[in-house]
Parts: C-alpha cells; sequence; structure tokens
C-alpha cells in the first residue's frame, strides 16, 4: 500500500511527500501536486549532565530538529535525538501513550509526561527541557524517584482489614456508589508531576509528602472496602506530613493526567477536622 | 573495574547528594560494595521521622487546622461588627484575633522555610515576642485612646 502510493509520488517527480501541512498535505499529494517541504528547524534545549565524568557541570545542550522528519509529541523528539545525533543523552520512557509515568520532566516551564506533550511548533522558540524541578539528578533528565516512592510505601497504599480470616475467601463486594468515590483518584500513575511542581514539597520534601502520595492516601481511606480509615488519617496528625499544603494548586495546575490532588488534600483536611478519634485508639 | 572507576569518581567529589545517588541507584556495577556499606540511607531518614510522626497519637495538628480556619472567620464576622457597633468588647476581640491570626500565619511561614533545631528555636521565641509586644500595643491602645473600631473610621473621616 504504502509502497505504491511512494512510486505513485515518485511517478509525479515529487521529491518528498511530507509539507508543513502534515498529514492532510499527504493526502493531497495523490491529486495535486505538493510543493517541496520547506524544513522547520526547531530548537531543543535540554539538560544535560553526566555524573560519570569527574568534574562535569550541568549545562543545557542544544539540538536542531526538523519538525517534519519528527513525530508530534516532545518524546518523539527526544527519541529521534538519542537515536539519531547523540546516544549519551539519557531519559526515561516506556509506554510512549501516558500510562506508566516514566518520562515526567519539565518542558517549557512546565511538569509534564515528554510522551503527551505536543512540541510547540512555534520554531523561533526553542523548547527547553530539564528533569523535575528540585529532585536529585541521576543524569541528564533522570530524577532519583527514592524519597517519592520511599513516602508512597509509608501511607501503606493497600487494603487493609481488621480481620483477615476471611482473606482470599470471596470478593470484598462494593456498590456502584462508592465505587464511583474512587473515580479520579485512581488513575494516578505516579509520575510525580504534581509533587514536584509544588513549592512546599520542594522545601520540605523530606517531611511533607506530597500531593500524589496525599492523594493516594485519600484514595484508601475513602474505600469502602478499607477498614483503617481513622489510623491512616491519625498517621497525619504532625505539622508536615499533610499541613504543609497551603492550597496553592500547582498540583492541580500540572497534573498531565487530569486529576485534581489539592482537592483530594482538602478532603483530608476535613476528614482530619472530624474523625473520631477514640475508633482510632482502641484497636 | 568499571565500577571502581565510577565509584572513585563518586568519592572524590565527596558531594552528599551524589552519594545518595550512588547508595540508591540499583545499577548492577555499584551495588555489591556501596550498597552493603549504605543501605538505605535516604530512604531509612524518611521511615525515621514517619515513624516519629506516628506516634504522637494526639489530634493536636487537626485541631490547630481547625482552630486556624475558626479564627479566620471569626475575623471575618468582627469586620462587620467593628463597623455598625464599635465599642471595647469588639476592640479587644479585634486585638486577640488579629494578634493570633497573624501569629499562626507567620508561624506556618516559618515553619516552611527555616530549618534547623536552633534556627527554629530562635525564630520561634522571635514570634513569640514580635505577638505579645503586638497584642499588648494594641491593648494599650484601646484602653489610653479611641480604640482599634474608632481609629480605622478616622481614617476616613478626615
Amino acid at each position: 500500500m504504502s509502497a505504491a502510493c511512494l512510486s505513485s509520488l515518485s511517478r509525479c517527480g515529487v521529491l518528498s511527500f511530507r509539507s508543513p501541512a502534515g498529514q492532510v498535505a499527504v493526502r493531497y499529494a495523490q491529486t495535486a501536486a505538493a510543493p517541496v517541504a520547506e524544513s522547520r528547524i526547531k530548537k531543543f534545549q535540554i539538560y544535560r549532565w553526566d555524573p560519570d565524568t569527574p568534574g562535569d557541570k550541568p549545562r543545557m545542550q542544544t539540538y536542531d530538529i526538523d519538525l517534519n522528519t519528527c513525530g508530534p509529541m516532545s518524546l518523539d523528539a527526544l527519541i529521534k535525538i538519542k537515536n539519531e545525533m547523540d546516544p549519551t543523552l539519557t531519559f526515561r520512557r516506556s509506554c510512549r501513550e501516558g500510562i506508566c509515568g516514566s518520562c515526567a520532566m519539565n518542558i517549557n516551564g512546565g511538569n509534564t509526561l515528554a510522551c503527551l506533550n505536543k512540541i510547540d511548533t512555534n520554531t523561533s522558540k526553542p523548547s527547553k527541557i530539564y528533569p523535575l524541578p528540585h529532585m536529585y539528578v541521576v543524569k541528564d533528565l533522570v530524577p532519583d524517584m527514592s524519597n517519592f516512592y520511599a513516602q508512597y510505601k509509608s501511607i501503606e497504599p493497600y487494603l487493609k482489614k481488621k480481620d483477615e480470616t476471611n482473606e482470599g475467601k470471596e470478593q470484598y463486594l462494593q456498590t456502584v456508589e462508592d465505587r464511583e468515590k474512587l473515580d479520579g483518584l485512581y488513575e494516578c500513575i505516579l509520575c510525580a508531576c504534581c509533587s514536584t511542581s509544588c513549592p512546599s514539597y520542594w522545601w520540605n520534601g523530606d517531611k511533607y509528602l506530597g500531593p500524589a502520595v496525599l492523594m493516594q492516601a485519600y484514595r484508601w481511606m475513602i474505600d469502602s472496602r478499607d477498614e483503617f480509615t481513622e489510623e491512616r488519617l491519625a498517621k497525619l496528625q504532625d505539622p508536615f506530613s499533610l499541613y504543609r499544603c497551603h492550597t496553592i494548586m500547582n498540583c492541580t495546575k500540572t497534573c498531565p493526567k487530569g486529576l485534581n490532588p489539592g482537592k483530594a488534600i482538602a478532603e483530608i483536611k476535613k476528614m482530619m477536622a472530624t474523625y473520631k478519634e477514640k475508633k482510632a485508639v482502641a484497636v | 573495574m568499571a565500577a571502581i572507576v565510577r565509584l572513585s569518581s563518586v568519592f572524590r567529589r565527596g558531594v552528599k547528594p551524589l552519594f545518595y545517588q550512588g547508595t540508591l541507584l540499583a545499577r548492577p556495577l555499584v551495588v555489591p560494595h556501596n550498597y552493603q556499606e549504605q543501605p538505605h540511607q535516604l530512604t531509612a531518614r524518611i521511615h525515621a521521622s514517619q515513624a516519629l510522626n506516628a506516634g504522637s497519637g494526639s489530634k493536636a495538628a487537626s485541631l490547630h487546622w481547625t482552630g486556624e480556619r475558626v479564627v479566620s472567620i471569626l475575623l471575618l464576622a468582627l469586620g462587620p461588627a467593628a463597623y455598625f457597633s464599635p465599642c471595647p468588647a469588639v476592640d479587644y476581640s479585634l486585638a486577640a484575633a488579629l494578634t493570633l491570626h497573624g501569629h499562626w500565619g507567620i508561624g506556618q511561614v516559618l515553619t516552611d522555610y527555616v530549618h534547623g533545631d536552633a534556627k527554629i528555636k530562635m525564630t520561634n521565641a522571635g514570634l513569640f515576642l514580635l505577638s505579645t509586644v503586638t497584642f499588648a500595643g494594641l491593648c494599650y491602645f484601646n484602653y489610653n485612646d479611641v480604640g482599634l473600631c474608632k481609629a480605622i473610621a478616622l481614617l476616613w473621616s478626615k
């Protein structure tokens, strides 16, 4: 099919079927002579730092990419650079469709997933790509997520029952309404875009849990099948774990999945003010 | 061999963040030596603070949060009260609510930005002094002068 298309194009004497108008023009190329594509060179400034080179200092490296020969997303550009220009460029990526959360990075000043971020086609301005802000950098665009994962572990993100004798015997059923409460929470892929966009997390990342982890804490608190809601709340009774949130809402603004961690944290604060302490102590 | 070269380059620079990375990166080259020397250094530090917090068992933090909301709402209500019925009771309530609101507000800022035990103690003492002086000053003004409500009303009268 594509071979037929190519041969028909070459018969018309068209050198390249790529054009500024992109895919639409490909279709028209069948009937009309397509204009010779003029290259759209876009500059990418990418943060580089290599710990294996002694004395190496962080720097910005500029790569020129012709958008006509590159996919539409920032991740496509990064992969193109790594494949064709500079194999030493280091970044995490996996699913390329916004479900794994590996390629979280700071693109043009905002935390997002490179795979879900369209390249700004304005070629007069360079795209700047940094690792997630205020994280220890392992290399280039790869941040150290150990602290983030340890915090996630600390909220015990799994179903907890007081009586475990029925475990594995039958399903724990949930009403449709109870299940609906988890919508907008369970979709989180833990890419850490929100946590690393939060100034409170920048200054107190060691003690403040951050929006991503707190939203998951809330997800387990309101799960109708979980029986440790009060204990989970009691664990946040200190000035730092939860109360470093000042409703800045950078988390909600930046979330590449369109979730609302800011609201989840506000709901936790409401629950913290009203839960019964005795119930938590009794067990 | 490569592992040794890498390790030595890390140690020569002796930068702390780098050191953490070296221990936490599960790169096979580094794991054999480094990992056992400092198992989960960063992680351990986090868990320590978690355990400390978890053992508190009091509702102090959430009560403080509730208190802040209550004072904020009271302050909102005191505005109209001061406008429609300026009296000593409102004057002293305003003095107390404003001071407490400011004290807790600045306290949050200090908790955010001031790190280190000694510095925290110093700034807390300074804040307490500031709030005390503020409250005493406002009460002095209420007692010896026209009072807060009228003083603010005077701003418009001239």
